[in-house]
């Protein structure tokens, strides 16, 4: 959702100048408000420095990435538990066992 | 000045594409590129245009003569699928030129590999992603008549449908 949300953002600002110029009045927060970012990565975004709205949008990617990679790492299954969800029956003979 | 990676590159020359298509509001291939210059958006009006040439060392190009109106100057004489690659290919010339592109860094952001960024942008302007998988749903995944569908050269076609599987993966 967040890359969707940073896609929609760099192909707006090509057709709607009004992108670029909030960009370099200081204003791109306004905008990002607008868009489905956590507000943990909003906030990183609005603070992120460069001198052209290309380098921002590459900086900003780079950024949404490796939050989009970290939020994947959580939702991964530890390889204690195994990839498939216990059923009750498997639970029932491990407790037995123990 | 930061130092974009290819990937980079080309996820920004996506959605520069992106919106450009989305401006064009059309739903089913093929894109109608040459529209786009015809009616462009308010931001490149004095950027977008196209005229055909009838004597020319390449199938198009891109210029800005001192009038100051950009415009793709085609061969006359190129099949429809050829000129649609050929104008969205200088499209992202027209783009870099324009007073919004400048303003946007788009020239010190693509310089050094103009000519590859092009053709990617191409590929994606003449096949959008979203159509592309509307495509592959309808076929089931065959990218028979996936060139004819778009308009584009069998090549081109080629190359976009291979990175489009990549893109999925």
């Amino acid at each position: 959702m967040t890359m969707q949300a940073l896609n929609h953002l760099v192909a707006r600002s090509i057709v709607d100048p009004l992108v670029v110029q909030a960009y370099s009045a200081g204003r791109i927060g306004d905008l990002l408000v607008e868009l489905d970012f956590p507000q943990e990565v909003r906030a990183q975004l609005a603070e992120i420095q460069a001198d052209t709205f290309a380098e921002y949008a590459v900086l900003a990617y780079r950024l949404v990435k490796a939050a989009d990679r970290a939020t994947v790492r959580i939702v991964l299954p530890s390889p204690l538990e195994g990839l498939l969800p216990e059923t009750g029956e498997e639970r029932a003979k491990r407790e037995q066992v123990a | 000045m930061i130092s974009a990676t290819r990937e980079e590159r080309h996820w920004l020359l996506r959605n520069l594409a992106q919106g450009l298509f989305q401006h064009l509001a059309v739903a089913v291939p093929p894109v109608p590129v040459e529209e786009l210059h015809k009616h462009p958006p308010q931001v490149f009006e004095i950027d977008f245009g196209v005229v055909d040439m009838f004597k020319c060392l390449w199938d198009a190009t891109f210029a800005r003569p001192p009038s100051g109106q950009g415009s793709v100057f085609v061969r006359f004489d190129l099949s429809p699928e050829e000129r649609r690659a050929a104008l969205a290919r200088e499209t992202l010339h027209a783009l870099v030129s324009s007073r919004h592109g400048r303003s946007m860094g788009l020239g010190e952001m693509l310089g050094d590999s103009l000519r590859e960024s092009a053709e990617y942008f191409a590929g994606h302007l003449t096949a959008p992603e979203v159509l592309v998988t509307a495509y592959r749903k309808r076929s089931g995944d065959h990218p028979d008549g996936f060139a004819n569908s778009f308009g584009i050269p069998a090549p081109v076609a080629s190359a976009r449908w291979a990175e489009s599987a990549e893109l999925i993966q």
